[in-house]
């Protein structure tokens, strides 16, 4: 009798599209990680160990680190809300709708949303709910759960994609992946210019100052929590971290495991409404905390599991996860958990129940990939070995184990034989006797199928004169033990290498460029003098005659006036037919080619999120190295939001192939100006 | 607890730097003894004299992989008792029993204070077959020969969870006559994982599968390895296939001379 999860295994197995769709991923996501890790700027082991006290610090004082979150983002004027289980969040989410009288809502991707099934129940309390993430956009279409962690239609060729927008929307994308993107982008823009409400999703909540910090590529992530006029961000109560400069240590980690970017393309900041000068940005912001589970795990023998900062590294590395994907790690019923692979075999047990979903960790062999590959060096394979020994409650007598029985008899049997010498002694024999007897001819033994070891491959025979009676009747071989010559290992010694020589400001703009341009971002130097005939330049190859732009006083003097002169509309209040964008930037950092653009008086977010074409001035003394050299800046705790932006929008959401330019613009230009 | 050493002659015992208890892991006792000889050879050959307790019987890793903690804990037991009785270094010839020992055991009695320090101080001195040759004595090159095309396949708990890989490849490197070919995609899982065959033979046979195949890309004709649980999936999947490989474990090799 086939339990629903191996039924599950074996479709996923002759599922020929998902083995390719999966080999590719496991292929490509590997070997962008190793790429991405070579370029920390301290060693990789280093990092995780700090990432990993940094999050179990928060777990150990999960109460008090909380407390303080929630008293500054409250101060700071987001709404918080705790919700104790799913039916609770769904309310509160359910209460602001119908409070606001809101009609539309915009989502980018949350996977606390999933958790607790909040589309199901927003459908039918008659909302219109969008997902936005090219990804989950797809999934929605074709009424499919998410299939993994952070790439949601990972288990899908294009040639399905292609299918579903025929027919779904109708549109004929002729199987090519930039025209399905470009169709994701015309028909999700209206709906993030008039949905009501935005929902995301929170990577990491920061205790010092009540910000919430999102990670996203394609831009929708910035759509849903500037555009709309209420924004409801879920997050679980574990996603904290103390400090900003925790937080930088977390930015550095999670791009580089889940998709081997040094950043992401934005790196949103968030920690208030719109304030009064703001010219942009929604006039709610309500956080729904959830618990679901969390606590209950926290003090249970899994609370390793609540580190996890949802990266999907270990997902990619597993062998099994290659061979199943995510779709496969179902209950008795068939319905997929939210969380699966090598973290969800343990985080599901966890939250959500052992009987429900202990199965998982039994399929797996404890290879240890994913612990290597987790940036906080969750130890998963002790976790799964505690989900197989009864997860909550081990070590209780009530434990309820799903070992099979007859793995659980066979290994009674075994336990009998093995605690005792002459027993054990007597017992291999007998399987060697007997093994000669069914298979007289042969070193091997041919098993049947449902032994399980039979299914693809023979058994050595064992021996009838097992090790042991070897050694008792001396038959091993007298040899006179021979002082070796010894030849010495030649220990290389490793050289630490030499701190980098400080960086001038030459290396720090040549630094910027090169990763702006390897981001497909544009760059360029000039003298202020040269700046506005530069612009222009850009803008007749594009023939665009109009541009959204910071206000006047936040640009290099003399710029507006002189863009206006040369016939330039500049206009600095929203409109989203405009096609290109004229900012400033706030910080600009070189390691990852990222311009930081906070949201003030003058500076609407907008000018640099809604326009195709995107132009930033900066300065060459602003250009710092790394992002801890700005992430403690009152600044970031301070603006309603700031945005870090590193290059043009881009996805890799189906068969992860790249597109650049989604629902942010698609080409980032900058002009750096020298003294 | 009786030790039955093998009779050496009194005298030459002064030449001996070391002695050493083996504990031979119940697949070679049981499906691979010939290993087992090859390891106390190339023991000896080292320039230690090895003691077998035959008391010993299993490190109680199935179990404790099963989620069976009581059964885990009586075999887990017996098996510190057995080999703290005498001061020799333990040498295992398998990374997974290895890692049962040095890891298995710290979180099987973490709530047992004695029995956790009796399992430390038991783990300190506790060493895989290959980590035991090249880190403690210090021996890379066992005069051993092999004519033919070499390839290694690193077993998931030997190379992650005990941390070796270095010391059984330059075990390789000094076999004379062979030749090394890398195994592409050499850290992938072979999908044994013990009862995980059994449980989920299905996607045990992909995995197979897919390393068999890797074995194949590589040329060699012989694969290499610590563990008897690969030798006896992967051996056993070739068999199966009608593949000819030959599939040793690296004791047999470096015995060979």
């Amino acid at each position: 009798m086939v339990d629903t999860f191996h039924k599950y295994i074996r479709n996923s197995i002759a599922d020929e599209d998902l083995q390719i769709a999966l080999d590719a991923n496991a292929e490509r996501r590997l070997e962008a990680r190793e790429n991405a890790f070579a370029s920390l700027p301290d060693d990789l082991s280093t990092y995780r160990q700090r990432a990993k006290r940094i999050r179990k610090d928060v777990i150990d004082n999960l109460d008090r680190y909380l407390e303080q979150f929630i008293q500054k983002a409250e101060n700071n004027g987001i709404e918080v809300h705790l919700a104790a289980d799913a039916a609770e969040a769904v309310q509160y989410v359910l209460n602001i709708a119908q409070e606001t009288e809101s009609h539309l809502i915009a989502k980018s991707k949350t996977m606390v949303s999933e958790e607790i099934n909040l589309n199901h129940a927003l459908g039918k309390a008659g909302y219109k709910v969008v997902e936005t993430d090219l990804g989950e956009y797809i999934i929605q279409l074709r009424e499919e759960p998410p299939a993994h962690i952070i790439t949601p239609a990972v288990h899908l060729r294009k040639e399905q994609v292609d299918a579903t927008f025929e027919d779904i929307l109708g549109i004929n994308c002729n199987n090519d992946i930039s025209i399905m993107t470009s169709v994701a982008r015309a028909e999700l823009r209206q709906v993030f210019l008039d949905a009501d409400i935005g929902i995301s999703g929170v990577n990491f909540g920061v205790a010092e100052s009540g910000s919430l910090c999102l990670v996203t590529n394609e831009g929708n992530g910035r759509m849903v929590t500037t555009l709309p006029r209420i924004h409801i961000a879920l997050m679980g109560i574990e996603r904290l971290v103390p400090t900003m400069s925790d937080l930088a240590t977390m930015l550095e980690l999670l791009p580089r495991s889940a998709t081997g970017q040094k950043m992401t393309v934005y790196t949103t900041i968030i920690n208030s409404p719109r304030k009064e000068a703001d010219l942009d940005g929604p006039e709610q912001r309500h956080l729904v905390l959830v618990d679901n589970g969390r606590r209950k795990m926290r003090s249970s023998p899994l609370a390793e599991g609540l580190l996890c900062i949802r990266c999907g590294a270990c997902l990619n590395a597993c062998p099994i996860f290659q061979e199943i994907g995510g779709h496969a790690f179902v209950n008795e019923g068939g319905e997929a958990s939210t969380y699966p692979g090598p973290i969800g075999s343990i985080v599901s047990p966890g939250l959500f129940g052992q009987e429900e979903f202990g199965r998982f960790a039994r399929a797996s062999t404890l290879c240890g990939a994913c612990r290597d590959a987790c940036p906080v060096d969750i130890d998963l394979p002790k976790m799964l070995l505690r989900v197989r020994a009864g997860g909550v409650t081990l070590n209780s007598k009530e434990e309820k184990r799903l070992v099979p029985i007859h793995v659980s008899l066979g290994l009674k049997f075994y336990t009998w034989l093995a605690t005792n010498a002459q027993r054990f002694s007597n017992g291999l024999k007998l399987a060697g006797n007997l093994s000669r007897i069914v298979s007289p001819n042969s070193d091997w033994l041919w098993l049947p199928g449902f032994t399980g070891w039979g299914t693809s491959k023979d058994l050595p025979r064992p021996s009838e004169k097992p090790f042991r009676t070897r050694w008792v009747e001396g038959h091993i071989k007298d040899r006179l033990p021979v002082v070796p010559e010894n030849r010495r290992l030649k220990v290389e010694s490793q050289d630490h290498e030499d701190l980098p020589p400080t960086q001038n400001e030459q290396d720090l703009i040549h630094r910027f460029g090169q990763e702006l341009t390897t981001l497909s971002g544009e760059f360029e130097v000039c003298t202020l003098d040269e700046l506005s005939d530069r612009i222009i330049e850009q803008l007749q190859k594009l023939e665009i005659k109009t541009i959204l732009s910071w206000d006047e006083t936040q640009l290099p003097a003399g710029l507006v006036n002189d863009l206006r002169a040369q016939g330039i509309g500049v206009i600095t209040v929203f409109d989203p037919e405009i096609k290109a964008g004229l900012s400033g930037a706030d910080a600009v950092i070189a390691d990852t080619g990222t311009l930081v653009l906070s949201l003030e008086k003058g500076k609407p977010q907008f000018v640099s999120l809604i326009p195709e074409f995107h132009f930033a001035v900066i300065k060459a003394q602003d250009i710092v190295e790394n992002i801890s050299q700005i992430i403690t800046s009152d600044k970031l705790k301070q603006a309603s939001m700031t945005t870090f932006i590193s290059g043009p929008s881009r996805t890799a959401d189906i068969e992860m192939t790249l597109t650049i330019g989604v629902h942010g613009p698609r080409m980032v230009h900058v002009f750096c100006l020298l003294e | 607890m009786k030790f039955v050493k093998t009779d050496l002659g009194r005298g030459d015992l002064n030449q001996v730097s070391k002695n050493v208890q083996l504990f031979i892991t119940c697949i070679i006792d049981t499906l691979y003894p010939e290993v087992g000889e090859a390891v106390v050879h190339v023991l000896q050959k080292a320039g230690v004299s090895v003691d077998f307790p035959t008391d010993q019987t299993c490190c109680g890793q199935p179990a404790f992989n099963a989620g069976m903690r009581s059964e885990a804990r009586k075999m887990a037991k017996r098996t510190i008792e057995v080999f703290e009785d005498s001061p020799g270094d333990i040498v295992i010839p398998s990374g997974s029993c290895t890692g049962m020992v040095k890891h298995g055991y710290q979180e099987l009695f973490a709530e047992d204070p004695d029995w956790l320090s009796r399992a430390n101080k038991l783990s300190q001195r506790t060493f895989e077959f290959t980590q035991y040759l090249v880190d403690e004595l210090e021996v890379v090159d066992l005069s051993a020969f092999y004519e033919g095309e070499l390839t290694y396949h690193p077993s998931c708990h030997l190379l992650r969870d005990v941390g070796i890989d270095h010391q059984p490849q330059t075990l390789l490197e000094n076999v004379q006559g062979a030749k090394f070919i890398p195994l592409p995609n050499r850290e992938e899982c072979c999908g044994f994982g013990g009862l995980f065959s059994i449980e989920h033979p299905e996607i045990s046979r992909e995995m197979l599968e897919r390393k068999i195949d890797n074995l194949i890309a590589s040329g060699a004709e012989t694969l290499v390895a610590c563990d008897a649980g690969c030798i006896a999936h992967i051996s056993g999947g070739l068999h199966r296939r009608k593949i000819e490989r030959e599939v040793l474990h690296i004791a047999q090799l470096l015995a060979n001379d």
